[in-house]
């Protein structure tokens, strides 16, 4: 029988059928034993941040955990709020709702023992630990509107995943949803400031001619009689309205006179006007700019799709090498393996040519899709591209994760190995940085191919560098 | 046969008895229309070729000058035009202009055009009425929202020839107490049918010689709402237009009021499309000629009366309207009774000879007036001289007959106050409160 387990007891007295654990140690616990991590929220802020430690460790056991709060009150803002599992309302000397919590989260924590060799897993892509969060809850991740974050919407559970930092969760959404892995529903359209994503942006009327927002707005008076045509003001005469021209007094609108439209004019440079333009600025940064040019958003509520669940549960593989495999065709790493040792003996044997062993590392594409949302595919296809261009037909290629690659360059010395290494280096950034602004930390490797060589020493020594 | 014959009866005939058989001709329209019209054009044409270093001297004032002019175009569903309108104003010699267009509650697509214009900067100002309020509020809009020192209208559905809004300005640098100043009508689509063509005909006559007539006597009474060029310091002091309909001739008319001259200028020229149809003119004609009486007879009553404002040139120019226009529509009644009651037997002759005698007339009028307006008539105007001889027919019986009707109408029913032109909103304060 799982128990709730309260996290940092501090001077808590914590009944019998309860566990406690500082949050130092939260990993140690065996996964089939809690039930959900109860976090006292007397002092708000000092709660959110042991939340956010949870969600951000690396263990599914410990951050896929339902969390529920403990002397919650109105006081925390409604983001934070909802973004618990559930409260407990009569404190911990409630043995019934105790329970009622612990089978309530059952399904939860059965979905978490499922997973392969869930106490020793670790998880460190974020876009991954969101699939989990959502797959494991198996419910709708609505958006709630929120002034502590630029983005003006958070999802509340997953929102301490991104406490750290103040953004990503929506690119990660849309990431997920272009994957396929999650869909999602029309709640609302926003605008984004394209240059500093903040929510927060100033519509406003302004002159089309200098750009000015002092504008006034007058109605146009028509007086039937003499076909007189002027704003409200130039009518006005103390409290009653008298005609310019023909000096009668207006009674009735509709009878005497109407209004047939609006006219602004600008303080600024005078231009008089029915159509203003708008113009927008933003709050954090700043900058203003016509609302075409900023960016839109669709504000969707989340769900795990089929191919989401099962990638969830069995991993993700690694997104970028699997587009870069319907390019390339990579081979599995044992057969790699395999080619690797064929093609040493035949170099031994006939010792006329030389091949060369490529490592390559790009480690931080996975921060390229938490920038990029749902458009890094693309990405990822032109940076497929790339690698095709650089690499020949003869070349065996693997993928050991998003970010390491490996290539047997055959009957390719070092120093061409080198030059295709660079040319590949060349595409990238000019991919990247020049396109995107992003700096990839690519590093690589070259080794000729020998015998003597123990291959998977030399590409572990590599992946410690 | 009855040639020969209507010839002999013609040539038999002593001077006493010509002129009592022929007496709207001789006495009436030969004199007002042909021989007038031939003296005058030919001093005007005489005095322009002593003038040309004047005219060239207001040309250089304009250009060192400079002042914006606004282009009002004032309309109602006039979208479709607009983006060719606007193509010709572009190509104007004279650049520094404002156009300025006002939508008077269209309830088609013309907001989407002119908005798409505007945003292209191909005219300066869009001003869209939700509520149609007529012609006039219209007009009175755009000059509100204008700032040009000169305020030149034009009608959406015409366009302008290249060098039109310099043109119509000469005149205000030629003599500094002109106040407002006429461009000439043109027939756009003289070759879409056979009435457009006895109108381009009509045109050529009864505006470009015959604005151009009056304007030389001091009793033009008419400023074309299709193109004619304005001092904005008058019209506002005249605060714009009034209540159509006919505003155009009422505003022509307040501004001789104040004591300013008003010409026409032949070679301003402004093309414009005329119905196609003889049923289209008849509506069109019907709607002009009613409002003849109304303004003239009913609003500007003062210019007939001796009173301390009264000037004899207004007096003639609304005189002369009248008589020729109303009186002279009704002689023709007379005339037809005096001839079939005491002259039936030589009814046919009488006809025929009428019929030659005006198309003689026609013809050296289309001469007069192509000595005058060469310079800027196309090539296909030259060939409407074939369509002369049936001239007669569509201005002596057709358009008469529009016109009686159009006479009686308005004398009986006060018709026009309940017109299309505005709104019935509009329409029943002007009747209330009969202006
Ligand atoms: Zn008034
Ligand atoms: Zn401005
Ligand atoms: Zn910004």
């Amino acid at each position: 029988m799982r128990k709730p387990c309260l996290v940092g007891k501090d001077k808590q007295v914590v009944p019998e059928d309860v566990l406690s654990i500082e949050l130092t140690m939260i990993e140690s616990l065996d996964s089939q034993d809690v039930s959900c991590w109860i976090v006292d929220m007397s002092d708000w802020r000092k709660g959110w941040q042991k939340i956010a430690a949870i969600r951000e460790h690396l263990s599914p056991k410990v951050y896929l955990r339902p969390v529920v709060y403990l002397h919650a009150d109105n006081s925390m803002p409604a983001e934070i709020s909802k973004a618990a599992d559930g409260q407990l309302a009569h404190g911990l000397d409630n043995s019934k709702g105790l329970d009622e919590l612990s089978s309530r989260f059952e399904a939860t924590n059965q979905w978490i023992d499922h997973l392969p060799d869930p106490n020793a897993a670790v998880d460190a892509n974020i876009a991954f630990k969101v699939l989990r969060l959502i797959a494991s809850r198996n419910n709708v991740q609505e958006p709630v509107t929120t002034v502590r974050r630029k983005s003006g919407y958070v999802y509340p559970i997953l929102e301490p995943l991104f406490s750290k930092r103040d953004e990503g969760a929506l690119e990660t959404l849309e990431f997920l949803e272009a994957q396929k892995l999650i869909s999602g529903d029309f709640v609302s359209k926003a605008h984004f400031c394209s240059s500093c994503s903040s929510a927060f942006i100033n519509f406003k009327e302004a002159c089309p001619q200098c750009g000015s927002d002092d504008l006034n707005v007058d109605e146009l008076v028509h007086h039937f009689r003499c076909a007189h045509m002027a704003v409200m003001s130039d009518f006005k005469r103390g409290s009653s309205m008298v005609c310019p021209k023909c000096d009668r007094e207006l009674h009735h609108i509709g009878v005497d006179y109407d209004k047939p439209s609006i006219m602004y004019s600008c303080n600024h440079c005078s231009h008089g006007f029915q159509e203003p333009s708008i113009m927008t600025t933003c709050y954090n940064c700043g900058r203003s700019t016509e609302p075409e040019n900023q960016h839109t958003r669709l504000i969707r509520a989340y769900s795990i799709s089929a191919i989401g669940q099962n990638a969830a549960s069995y991993g993700m593989e690694a997104l970028f090498s699997k587009i870069l495999d319907s390019e390339l065709q990579l081979c599995s790493f044992d057969a790699f393996r395999d080619f690797y040792r064929v093609e040493a003996a035949r170099i031994k044997r006939y010792k006329k040519s030389e091949s060369s062993l490529v490592m390559i590392a790009l480690r931080d594409i996975d921060k390229l899709y938490v920038r990029l949302g749902g458009r890094a595919t693309e990405v990822f296809a032109e940076l497929s591209t790339v690698f095709r261009t650089v690499l020949r037909l003869s070349d065996v290629i693997t993928a050991r994760n998003e970010s390491i690659f490996f290539v047997i360059m055959t009957e390719t010395s070092t120093t061409y190995a080198e030059r295709a290494v660079e040319r590949l280096h060349e595409g990238i950034i000019e991919l990247l940085t020049n396109n995107l602004d992003f700096d990839p930390d690519m590093s690589s490797l070259i080794k000729p191919i020998t015998v003597d060589m123990d291959l998977d020493q030399t590409l572990e020594a590599f992946l410690q560098s | 046969m009855i040639f020969e014959n209507a010839l002999d009866f013609f040539l038999r005939m002593d001077t006493a008895k010509m002129l009592a058989y022929f007496w709207p001709f001789f006495l009436l329209d030969m004199t007002r229309y042909l021989l007038l019209d031939v003296v005058v054009i030919s001093i005007y044409s005489v005095k322009n070729w002593f003038q040309r270093d004047k005219i060239e001297r207001a040309r250089r004032q304009l250009y060192s000058e400079k002042p914006l002019v606004s282009l009002i175009i004032p309309g109602k569903n006039e979208g479709k035009h607009i983006p060719r309108l606007a193509e010709s104003l572009a190509r104007q010699t004279y650049k520094n202009i404002e156009i300025v267009i006002v939508d008077d509650g269209s309830d088609d697509d013309t907001e989407e055009i002119c908005r798409k214009l505007e945003q292209e900067g191909k005219i300066d100002r869009f001003i869209r009425n939700e509520v149609r309020g007529g012609k006039a509020s219209a007009a009175n809009t755009a000059m509100r929202f204008s700032h040009g020192k000169y305020i030149v209208h034009i009608d959406a559905d015409s366009h302008l020839a290249f060098d039109s809004v310099e043109t119509i300005l000469l005149p205000f640098y030629m003599d500094p107490n002109i106040g407002a100043v006429g461009g000439d009508v043109r027939v756009a689509n003289t070759g879409d049918a056979f009435v457009t063509r006895l109108q381009g005909i009509e045109y050529m006559k009864a505006i470009s010689t015959g604005r151009t007539v009056s304007s030389e006597l001091g009793i033009l009474r008419i400023i074309a709402g299709a193109h004619g060029a304005f001092r904005r310091d008058i019209l506002n002091r005249l605060h714009g237009w009034d209540v159509g309909p006919g505003l155009d001739g009422d505003i022509t008319l307040k501004i001789r009021k104040l004591g300013f001259r008003v010409v026409h200028e032949p070679h301003a020229v402004c093309y414009t499309n005329v119905p196609k149809t003889f049923r289209a003119l008849a509506k069109q004609r019907f709607r002009w000629d009613r409002s003849m009486v109304r303004f003239r007879v009913r609003k500007h009553r003062d210019i007939l009366l001796m009173n301390s404002n009264f000037s004899i040139l207004n007096f003639l120019a609304s005189a002369e309207n009248i008589f020729f226009n109303l009186v002279l529509d009704f002689k023709w009644w007379i005339y037809i009774i005096q001839i079939v009651l005491f002259n039936p037997s030589v009814l046919e002759y009488i006809f025929l000879i009428n019929l030659i005698l005006y198309m003689l007339a026609n013809y050296l009028e289309f001469l007069v007036a192509c000595a005058l307006l060469h310079s800027s008539m196309r090539r296909r105007d030259f060939f409407l001289v074939l369509y002369i001889p049936l001239v007669p027919i569509y201005t002596g019986i057709y358009l008469r007959i529009v016109r009686t009707y159009a006479y009686i109408m308005e004398f009986l029913h006060g018709a026009s106050y309940m017109d299309k032109w505005n709104p019935w909103k509009v329409s029943r304060v002007v009747k209330r409160e009969k202006l």
